[in-house]
């Protein structure tokens, strides 16, 4: 969950999509700024941490990148259970792992936390000969499902601070007075059947 | 070192032998120490490790510490015979023995014994023994060109397995560390393969003597070591352990069990990978090589056992954390520099208190329905959510 200091937050996030769509080399990217090409493989997830300024805050993420294949899905309730934030990555060459990402969404809204802050990316935005998963098709299933989305490159770097900055920007900051700097907040039903039974 | 020459697995491990003997006592230069700058090495086993001028001296203490030990092993072999730990035609002289051994096997098995100890303590040897001696080769030849989710995942993971690593990351680790992983996905399909079992198999070839024997040792690993189904469709032994370690984390270690459950702190964060991996990745090899020494006589709960003395060490630490991201760096700075051995099976088989086997197994047993009915449920609840999708 978000929890806020004066202007310090720390939120945790956590990444989550199919086998090899990106996820680890996004958050590589992120925290130190390198692409590479064969790292060692995740058990279960990695925790690593960033720190980014907006406006009058800093928001210190907590992040998760979860691994694994198919069987490991049983762990992922530990690792979104109190997330303030989510990336959920596929990549546009495989359109099975943006189907993938549709579950992970659904999933995360019948069991996550309401308020949290969820991400599209489309990651290898930088191998558009082999494109797949056209980028209308993903930002309209994401304003329908009130995500935002982009399109990104963990190996030229193009888009990955943004994802972060921009759900900086959008978290809410609980005890703060409400919306000091015309924040945007996310769009998404409030009520819904199963939103209020969170993760056993 | 490894991997020099290209004739197969034996010439590897000879050379391992050698170059175990040969060990340069490391040096770090005035600079280095002065600078209190880390350096690269190249640790026992042909990992290379970063560490501080502390952590070279310690590694060398191991080294030395090793070499007694050997001393040790090598006159029992000399009072009591070769393979006398496997001696148990007199009830009373194996009972002795088991109690020597006991405590023996915890100090340590000089590396250059390990292939032969394990594999005949492990019941790998046994194992082995029930199969016609082509087993492997016949198993390994009939698989080979087959294409299946475990040899794909397989070959996804080869090049991320201990990248860098003087043999194991290169044309010939990998390919006989996918024989023994293509291999056992053949054996038992319902394991298949599981991400994880890669670095096993990948040390368990560094240590055997070959390539086949590895193989063993992961079968016996699987099916008689760790408990049932931590590989399996869910992972549902690996939740089992989970709850099961949760529990004595309580009751050895409450203070800490207190803060981190106050914090909204989930130690199967940390301990999902101990589990799986068996330490592999988040230990110095010689430090995880004398944790499996115990396991594969002593059984699974070795590995409570060692992630209660990772918190237990660092207990202050822990009470003083506020962040998840503090509770991992404590824990993460604690393992990745544990060089010496001793410290941590110290604590691990000497503060901790009694933990009676019994007394686990039926914790197991407690465990496995609510694992079971929560696996099921999120499996049901995702099922219905997909269901909606369609109306
Ligand atoms: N071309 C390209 N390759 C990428 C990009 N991001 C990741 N990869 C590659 O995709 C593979 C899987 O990446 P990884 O980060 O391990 O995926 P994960 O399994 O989701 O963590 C690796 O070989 C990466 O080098 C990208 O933006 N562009
Ligand atoms: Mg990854």
């Amino acid at each position: 969950m978000a929890s806020s200091g004066n202007k310090n937050i720390n939120a945790k996030l956590v990444l989550l999509g199919d086998v090899a769509t990106g996820k680890s080399s996004l958050v590589l990217r992120f925290v130190k700024g390198q692409f590479v090409e064969f790292q060692e493989s995740t058990i279960g997830a990695a925790f690593f941490s960033q720190t980014v300024a907006v406006n009058d805050a800093t928001v210190k993420f907590e992040i998760w990148d979860t691994a694994g294949q198919e069987r490991y899905h049983s762990l992922a309730p530990m690792y979104y259970r109190g997330a303030a934030a989510a990336i959920i990555v596929y990549d546009i060459t495989n359109q099975a792992s943006f189907d993938r990402a549709k579950k992970w969404v659904q999933e995360l809204q019948a069991q996550g936390n309401p308020n949290m802050v969820m991400a599209l990316a489309g990651n290898k935005s930088d191998l558009l000969d082999a494109r797949k998963v056209a980028a209308e098709e993903a930002q309209t299933y994401a304003q329908e499902n009130g995500l935002f989305f982009m399109e990104t490159s963990a190996k030229t770097a193009t888009n990955v601070n943004d994802v972060f900055y921009e759900i900086a920007k959008r978290l809410p900051r609980l005890q703060q007075a409400p919306n000091p700097s015309g924040m945007v907040l996310v769009d998404r039903p409030a009520d819904r059947a199963t939103g209020a039974s969170c993760c056993s | 070192m490894y991997g020099g020459g290209s004739s197969g697995t034996q010439s590897k491990r000879d050379m391992a032998i050698e170059y175990q003997a040969q060990i340069p006592i490391l040096r770090p230069s005035i600079h280095a120490r002065r600078a209190n700058m880390t350096v690269k090495f190249q640790d026992l086993y042909g990992f290379t490790v970063e560490g501080n001028v502390d952590d070279v001296n310690v590694l060398n203490d191991v080294r030395e510490k090793v070499r007694e030990q050997g001393k040790v092993w090598w006159e029992l072999e000399c009072s009591k015979g070769p393979n006398w730990y496997l001696e148990d035609s007199h009830v009373f002289s194996s009972f002795m023995n088991g109690i020597t051994l006991k405590r023996l096997i915890r100090k340590g098995i000089p590396p250059n014994l390990r292939p032969t100890v394990w594999f005949s303590l492990s019941g790998a040897a046994k194992k082995k023994s029930t199969v016609p001696d082509s087993y492997y080769r016949d198993l390994t030849s009939a698989v080979e060109d087959k294409i299946t989710p475990a040899t794909k995942q397989i070959d996804h993971d080869l090049p991320r397995t201990f990248p860098g690593h003087s043999w194991l990351d290169t044309p010939e680790g990998h390919a006989a560390l996918r024989r023994v992983l293509v291999g056992y996905s053949f054996r038992d399909s319902d394991v298949g393969y599981c991400q994880g079992l890669n670095y096993v198999a990948a040390l368990l070839l560094l240590v055997m003597k070959t390539e086949e024997d590895a193989f063993w040792m992961l079968a016996v690993l699987l099916e008689n070591v760790l408990v049932n189904d931590c590989y399996t469709s869910n992972l549902s032994g690996c939740h089992v352990e989970q709850r099961v370690f949760k529990d004595l984390l309580t009751k050895k270690c409450p203070r800490i069990a207190a803060h981190l459950e106050a914090m909204d702190f989930d130690v199967s964060l940390v301990c999902t990978e101990w589990f799986l991996c068996l330490y592999s990745k988040s230990l110095p090899s010689e430090t995880t090589m004398r944790i499996w020494d115990v396991l594969f006589y002593e059984g699974a709960k070795v590995l409570f056992n060692v992630a209660l003395a990772v918190f237990k060490m660092n207990e202050e630490e822990l009470l003083r954390a506020h962040h998840v991201g503090d509770v991992i760096n404590v824990i993460q700075r604690t393992t990745h520099h544990l060089f010496d051995p001793d410290e941590l099976l110290t604590v691990a088989f000497e503060k901790l208190g009694f933990m009676i086997t019994t007394n686990i197994s039926k914790q197991r047993k407690k465990q496995e329905p609510a694992v079971m009915a929560e696996l099921d449920q999120r499996v049901r609840r995702l099922n219905s959510l997909n269901g909606d999708d369609k109306q």
